[in-house]
């Protein structure tokens, strides 16, 4: 190789790259090998990098998987405080962003006519420069919640260039949170909470499974069985509808939406009353009976709750979210925080930073801004980190003021509403590709490292202001810090070890809290009866999806294809109405029907379920952009149409409303329903939520628990409570599940001459559906999008799913031939869902080998179901014949049509692509597997109990799922299932196919009402 | 030498005259029958035909065949499939069946190709198409002095014609 | 007897020959394939842009992927299955008539046979299509054939459709060498009338056929050890093609009375196939003189039959759904008849088991326009039969959240179009080449019927 120089060598892999296309169907790919080759790089060896996650607010402490110089996943930053190494599904699927087919490329300007030229980076500068030279007291800065560096730099370059005004707008921001905490506290910061140490918590309408990890975690380890012989923690969820939070709740309490905080203070009169504690005005003045009609609750159901309350040691209540923000937020959470100082919560499920939070604009201030812009006051506007376009209220009017600037500056990353309605784009990096830092809370500083030289002609925000400032000369440019935005963070992180700050991830400490008490201005402020504009018979309701957020997610295909946790559904926008209501307006499931506010109305296919209130009618928040490949149906598969909202957008549907603190009230307008009779099917991705007493997710009450008698009335789950015990023939072989009456030589299962049989067992009771881990399953294992179209059509290609199912159901012979929730699944009121993730059971006696006629789908010596796509031919007798119905195939040719642009560089090169005409299915992330064996193989050991996590088990927030080597009688899934007694059993198990994965049934905890 | 050409009407007419011929030792002969009839079959020759053997060979080779390739094709490379024996046996009964019918029939074939004499060639030179419509023919190679008596036999059967080529 | 006074032999012998007359059978039959027909014209025409259709439609497919067919889980098997596993049925007739009734001596088959023989060749050609149209990469359909290669890649015993694929060929093979090994003698016939090119490649295709003794005694054993092992054969194939359902776990397959069942459903259909192909051909080429009503009696008795047993199965299956007490299967049944799949369940029952009770009436067993009608339905019914076993079955499996619905795409349609004009572009070609009566066979009769007199 030494007298081969490098230009020779290129010429070469060229040619070789050539001959290799005359030859190969596939389209020529050139080899060009690194010049100098990067020492840290191992081709073949994924590379990790901390950094932090953008998707939204929280501020999750990331690993960044990197391959060859890309970065293919992201996944939980272990050291991390808030998520401990866990994700939600948007943090799985953000590394899609720098490949993302949306991205605005370079910096351009639009021309009169819409079109955009694009400019460089000097003319760009240049431009803005002149601007603001000439209009810098007529400019504002609006944008997103950012970290706290680039917050300063934009606080900088707004104070030197003498700029009219920054905002900060978080669309679902904490204002009425705080606006409580200081009335009631005078603590002008959030409260954190802290659920591990719980055993009651009461949740008014926050959501929290769906919308926090950090609790989500806490809660699951609050309730976890084998550590509470009592059942754990009980969750008591306050909701107008089943959400994802309810469907987790031991008692779910259907009070009408805005009462939350009425019911609350009530809540606290009676329990201080029954616990003797002296509350102050603010509380004893509660009108319980008042609250009582206003929520719409029995009188016995308040009393269960004050007996609840009264009685437990550890109780917790959390604050309205989102979902049920109203006129009075602020006094619905200070409702709550009485209710917590009753509770004794203050100081230990409760406590309160030392400092103040940072100040951010709110609804009000944005209006104030959209009136100058109205009566022109505003000549420039400079948006980054925000869609307000999209997100604001129509009714707020902010896109017809924004025609009112001169020059409008968009620094939006993918192409969305606003940019759209920009004059000049100055694009930003997305975060792989970015420096920042974020600070979740004090105490912890989370950094945000660049893992990706940036793909498009884009640059950081930062340096752009930066930048502009020096073009804008003078004292301006003196004021700002020299050099790059980079170098602005390192001063910034002066007082740390950079190199151990990147390699860890920040600086995670302890959050300095304040003690509290209740001052005297408490009862300034009180809950009252929520503002609803309009008329009609509804109440709207719109909540947070959990994959959309505030909309800002909704780009992401991934986001549009899993599931909905709670409706299961995917791809559109839904109206979830109650069954009663659906029958009298002659509805069923996919009946479009028009919405109508005092602002606005929209069509959308209607979801009928019993999980919610009649009174109400619920629509999620983040679908219906007009812009972007997936988020509108510009990039539909069979009918693309640009500047096509998919889905509705439920700005179009509320007031301009805002709470005491000026954050916006989303529980603000009564809602109207008509029947259009026109129908539009949405994608369901379950037929049912009925199990047919088929007993796949079945339940068990801890009284029957404690007797020992478990689940015997299950047919699936008979002599399933005691696998793992393996001694004799069963330690040998290692088949790690006996059970009678079926014959079985577990050495035709995996090969008795090594180690290993991999298996998993799967926690249903701490499983909340979440859904994360299928998110992760996606990107791990390069499963393809296959669209709304052919998502109705039961085609997408997932892996992994969460079947949702109400109880145990019934056998019912009715014609079903049509894809719906069960009229009586979801009852009001009382909560039996089930979650059953259903993956690949890697069955021992797998029925779709049997059938395979080339030996596709085979069994390794490991026990794994192995499948082989190139041998593959698609006979598809294989997903006939699987049981668990978890085989895909590839109807088209997903693998090379549906990774648009460059969203194919984030593929997984450890996963092969699979192309058209073949199954595929979990593989139990062999990949992984083998990555753990290397390392075992050099140190001369077999690989350890919890050295190979797979991608759904590494990202459940609530460990739900656990895996490894079931032959070792020490390893966690065969310790977990040995604990779990009778809770442990095999999905369908009467059909003697040895499954590798053992299900732990979920817990009844308490027998009145609730799972 | 000479060859006389007989036609019939009726196959019992035809068996009749070859069984004589062939009593009276006039074993150089040959019949044409547009149709398939046992008792003239008989009559020209009674031992039944080698076809059989070959149909046995094959049912054996094939069976063997069956069970060999897919003993052979198990056990080449043993993959565990659905916790089965790598080599189980009874749905090897399956495709071993189906080998023996598919070799004894091909070889079946064969014997009658290889006894029937069936592949293109010129035809016999006193083969007539009236042998193709409904009539039937014998002819016999005799020796001049035989010639009146053959020609008796055969028109003491009701041939129809009786040719004579010297 | 005395021999003839030798003074007489040389004029006898000199006797001119006179040019005999040819028969009456040879005449009639190979009529059938000399002159032009309009509706055999039409009808040419007709199959063969249906199959031009087909093919287009298939190519697109394959380019495509089969997504652009009405498949979706959990529904994996369609109308290609289905319709493979029709053809196959029909394929049984055939070989039943010429082989089974050979063995039984039913000499009244012989008039029918080959028009049988010839239509299971045809049919099972076109049944053997269908796995290949199915898979989902028909380009690498030769990894179902154990051959060698350097990776030790062979195919797995253990699966039923590798069973299907050595069954589907032999029976492929032996039923055409029967069918070629019955056709030669009628092929000399037609070499001995035919003229210029005709009468060459005739030549070439009749093997020196002469009907000698020595021809037609190993023709004869040929055609008795033939039959012997296309008997057993003829039972296997269709056995085999139900254990694809019957070996597996899916509830509304996994049952035992699948062999025998399909077996009997094969022979239902493919006799109904042959009456309503031979009815017109009768009609169209004047053979009321060979294929008599007592024919068409015959092969009446038979559907009769057949259809009881049928009927009997059907009963069976949903006696044991019931029986059994396992829900999984009683949903499944039960959602076969009164589900969203009732139509084609019922048309089914109706078809296959209902209407062919009117064969009790002998006068409706030789009613031709009759006997037509009602062997397009058992057609029809036997076509929904497959449907209904394998599309129901798949739509209602073990996980309740995971059942689907499958509707037929247009594509699909467009195939099963295909399959049948592909079918009758070889028969009608075949009708126009060789004779579509076994020559031979029926002079056998004749002539015995001569000597009765």
């Amino acid at each position: 190789m030494s007298e081969l120089d490098r230009r020779d060598f290129l010429k070469i892999v060229g040619l070789s790259a050539g001959a290799a296309a005359t030859v190969a169907c596939d389209p020529p790919e050139k080899l060009i090998p690194y010049v100098i080759q990067p020492e840290e790089i191992t081709p073949g060896i994924a590379v990790n990098y901390a950094s932090t996650c953008q998707e939204c607010p929280v501020g999750c402490g990331l690993h960044v998987k990197t391959r060859e110089g890309r970065p293919i996943k992201f996944e939980g930053n272990p050291e991390h405080p808030v998520n401990k190494g866990k994700l939600c599904g948007r943090g799985q699927v953000g590394v899609s962003r720098a490949y993302h087919p949306d991205r605005i490329t370079g910096p351009a300007t639009r021309a009169a006519d819409g079109s955009l030229q694009s400019i460089s980076w000097e003319d760009a500068t240049a431009k803005l420069a002149a601007k603001l030279g000439s209009a810098a007291s007529r400019t504002y800065i609006l944008g997103g919640p950012v970290g706290p560096t680039l917050t300063g730099v934009i606080d900088q370059f707004a104070g030197a260039a003498g700029l009219a005004g920054h905002l900060t707008y978080s669309n679902f921001g904490q204002r009425a949170l705080i606006e409580a905490s200081e009335q009631v506290f005078g603590a002008s910061a959030a409260p954190v909470f802290d659920l591990s140490g719980a055993d009651l918590i009461v949740d008014f309408g926050n959501d929290f499974l769906d919308g926090s990890i950090e609790l989500a975690a806490q809660f699951s380890a609050a309730q976890d069985i084998a550590s509470h012989s009592d059942g754990g923690a009980r969750l008591i969820a306050v909701s107008p509808r089943q959400s994802l939070t309810a469907s987790n709740a031991d008692h779910w309490v259907a009070a009408a939406p805005g009462s939350e905080g009425v019911l609350a203070l009530a809540l606290a009169k009676a329990v201080a009353q029954k616990k003797g504690v002296s509350v102050g005005a603010a509380v004893s003045g509660a009108n319980v009976s008042g609250a009582l009609s206003a929520a719409g609750i029995s009188q016995t159901i308040f009393n269960q709750l004050v007996e609840k309350l009264a009685g437990a040691s550890h109780a917790v209540a959390l604050p309205p979210g989102v979902a049920a923000s109203t006129s009075s937020s602020a006094g619905s959470a200070a409702a709550v925080l009485h209710l917590n100082v009753v509770l004794g919560a203050v100081g230990s499920q409760l406590t309160y930073p030392a400092e103040d939070a940072a100040p951010t604009a709110s609804l009000a201030d944005v209006i104030g801004l959209i009136d100058k812009m109205n009566t022109g006051k505003v000549d420039c506007l400079l948006i980054h980190d925000l869609n307000p376009v999209f997100s604001l209220p129509a009714a707020a009017g902010f896109a017809e003021a924004l025609k009112k600037v001169d020059l409008v500056v968009s620094f939006a990353q993918l192409a969305d509403e606003t940019s759209e309605a920009s004059g000049l784009l100055l694009p930003d990096n997305t975060s792989v590709e970015s420096w920042g830092d974020v600070s979740p809370r004090p105490g912890i500083r989370s950094i945000i490292q660049p893992t990706l030289r940036p793909l498009h002609d884009t640059q950081m925000l930062g340096d752009t202001l930066l930048s502009v400032g020096r073009a804008l000369g003078g004292n301006v440019a003196g004021q700002l810090p020299e050099g790059s935005f980079k170098s602005v963070l390192e001063a910034n992180w002066a007082g740390e070890n950079w190199r151990h700050v990147l390699a860890t991830g920040g600086v995670f400490g302890e959050m300095p809290t304040r003690t509290v008490s209740v001052s005297a201005s408490a009862g300034n402020i009180r809950p009252s009866a929520p503002k609803l504009a309009g008329s009609g018979d509804f109440t709207l309701v719109v909540y947070p999806h959990s994959y959309w957020g505030d909309g800002s997610s909704a780009a992401l295909p991934w986001m549009q294809e899993i599931p909905d946790p709670v409706t299961k559904l995917s791809w559109n926008s839904w109206a979830e109405i109650s069954m009663v209501k659906a029958e009298e307006l002659g509805l069923t499931f996919g009946d479009v029907i028009t919405v109508q506010t005092a602002t606005g109305s929209v069509d959308v296919s209607v979801f009928p379920r019993g999980g919610i209130r009649d009174d109400v009618v619920a629509i999620p928040i983040g679908q219906g952009h007009t812009v972007g490949w997936y988020a509108s149906m510009e990039g539909d598969e069979e009918s693309p149409q640009k500047g096509v909202a998919r889905g509705v957008n439920v700005a179009d549907l509320l007031p301009a409303a805002t709470d005491e603190a000026g954050g916006q009230a989303y529980v603000s307008t009564k809602a109207s329903v008509t029947k259009t009779g026109r129908f539009r099917r949405l994608a369901l991705s379950q037929w049912t939520d009925n199990q047919r007493e088929r007993g796949l997710a079945p339940e068990v009450s801890l009284y029957d628990l404690a007797k020992g008698g478990g689940m015997a009335h299950f047919a699936a789950a008979a002599n399933a409570s005691e696998p793992e015990h393996g001694e004799g023939e069963e330690a040998e072989t290692g088949h790690h599940f006996s059970g009678p009456p079926f014959e079985f030589d577990a050495g035709n299962d995996a090969d008795p001459e090594q180690p290993y049989r991999w298996g998993m067992t799967i926690d249903n009771d701490k499983c909340t559906g979440c859904s994360s881990c299928i998110a992760a399953c996606y990107v791990e294992n390069n499963v393809s999008i296959v669209g709304e179209k052919q998502a109705i059509r039961h085609r997408e290609m997932t892996w992994l799913r969460v079947e949702r199912y109400s109880g145990d159901g019934e056998v019912d012979f009715s014609d079903g031939s049509e894809r719906r929730p069960t009229p009586d699944g979801e009852v009001l009121g009382e909560v039996n869902t089930r979650h059953l993730p259903m993956l690949c059971q890697h069955c021992g006696a797998a029925p779709c080998e049997a059938v395979c006629p080339v030996i596709a789908t085979y069994h390794t010596d490991e026990g794994i179901n192995g499948m082989v796509y190139n041998r593959c031919v698609g006979t598809r007798y294989c997903g006939n014949n699987c049981t668990y119905k978890v085989r895909r195939f590839n109807y088209f040719d997903y693998g090379r049509k549906n990774w648009p642009g460059l969203l194919g560089m984030m593929l997984n090169p450890d996963v092969t692509v699979r192309g058209q005409g073949v199954m595929e299915k979990c593989s139990f992330c062999v990949q992984r597997i083998q990555t753990a064996r290397q390392p075992a193989k050099d140190e001369g050991r077999d690989i350890r109990d919890g050295e190979v996590l797979t991608a759904c088990q590494q990202t459940c927030a609530s460990n739900a799922i656990s895996f490894g080597n079931v032959r070792d009688q020490q390893s966690q899934p065969v310790k977990l299932a040995e604990e779990a007694g009778d809770r442990a059993y095999h999905a369908l198990q009467i059909l003697n196919t040895r499954p590798a994965v053992t299900y732990l049934a979920q817990v009844k905890r308490d027998e009145n009402g609730g799972h | 030498m000479a060859t006389l050409v007989s036609v019939y009407e009726l196959v019992s007419d035809t068996s009749n005259v070859v069984r004589s011929l062939k009593a009276r030792g006039f074993d150089d002969l040959t019949t044409y029958s547009p149709a398939p009839f046992p008792e003239l079959e008989e009559a020209e020759d009674p031992t039944p035909s080698k076809v059989r053997v070959l149909t046995l060979i094959g049912g054996l080779v094939g069976v063997v065949t069956g069970f060999g390739i897919q003993i052979w094709m198990s056990m080449d490379w043993p993959i565990k499939i659905a916790g089965k024996n790598f080599a189980a046996i009874p749905p090897m009964w399956i495709i071993g069946f189906e080998l023996t019918i598919l070799f004894g029939g091909i070889l079946t074939v064969i014997g009658l190709i290889a006894f029937g004499g069936l592949y293109p060639r010129k035809l016999d030179e006193h083969y007539s198409p009236r042998f193709s419509g409904d009539e039937f023919g014998v002819v016999v190679n005799c020796s001049d002095r035989d010639v009146a008596e053959v020609e008796a036999l055969m028109r003491g059967n009701n041939a129809k014609e009786v040719k004579l080529h010297g | 007897m005395a021999p003839p006074p030798a003074s007489a032999v040389p004029d006898a012998m000199n006797s001119p020959v006179s040019r005999p007359r040819d028969s009456q059978t040879n005449i009639d039959i190979m009529a059938v394939t000399k002159g032009f027909h309009w509706p055999w014209l039409i009808a040419l025409l007709i199959a063969v842009s249906g199959v031009i259709a087909a093919a287009s439609v298939l190519a697109w497919q394959t380019y495509e992927g089969l997504g652009v067919a009405g498949y979706q889980a959990p529904v994996f098997w369609g109308v290609y299955i289905i319709t493979f596993v029709f053809w196959i049925g029909i394929g049984h007739a055939g070989t039943l008539i010429s082989a089974i009734l050979y063995l039984f001596r039913a000499k009244w088959r012989n008039a029918i046979n080959r028009g049988a023989e010839a239509m299971t060749v045809f049919a099972v050609l076109t049944a053997a299509l269908f796995p290949l149209i199915h898979i989902g990469r028909l380009w690498k359909f030769y990894f179902l054939l154990p051959y060698p290669n350097q990776r030790y890649l062979w195919v797995n015993f253990k699966s039923p459709l590798l069973w299907d694929v050595f069954a589907v060929n032999t029976y492929l093979t032996i039923s055409v060498l029967f069918f070629l090994v019955g056709l030669v003698p009628d092929i000399a016939v037609a070499r001995d009338r035919a003229v210029g090119w005709k009468k060459a490649v005739y030549t070439i295709l009749a093997l020196g056929w002469q009907g000698t003794g020595k021809q037609w005694k190993a023709h004869n054993r040929t055609v008795l050890h033939l039959s012997g092992i296309a008997t057993p054969l003829v039972l296997s194939v269709h056995s085999i093609v139900s254990w694809d359902f019957a070996m597996s776990i899916v509830p509304g397959w996994h049952a035992t009375i699948f062999a025998p069942y399909f077996v009997a459903g094969a022979i239902f259909g493919g006799f109904a196939m042959v009456i309503v192909v031979m009815i017109p051909v009768r009609r169209i080429f004047r053979l009321e003189k060979y294929i008599t009503d007592y024919h068409f009696e015959n092969m009446s008795r038979f559907i009769l039959f057949t259809s009881l047993i049928c009927g009997y199965a059907y009963g069976a299956e949903y006696f044991i759904a019931w029986y059994s007490g396992v829900e999984f299967e009683q949903t499944s049944f039960w959602l076969r008849a009164f589900g969203p799949y009732w139509f084609s369940t019922w048309c089914m029952i109706v078809f296959n088991v209902f209407m062919p009770q009117l064969l009790w009436i002998k006068s409706l067993r030789t009613n031709l326009p009759f006997l037509f009608v009602l062997c397009f339905f058992i057609n029809l019914g036997m076509w929904f039969e497959r449907y209904v076993i394998i599309i129901t079955s798949l739509s209602r499996e073990y996980i309740p959240a995971a059942w689907g619905l499958y509707i037929p795409s247009a594509v699909e349609l467009t195939v099963l179009t295909g399959s049948f004009c592909w079918f009758s572009m070889f028969f009608l070609l075949f009708l126009k080449m060789f004779p579509i009566i076994a020559i031979s066979e029926v002079k056998e009769l004749e002539i015995h019927a001569k000597e009765a007199h």
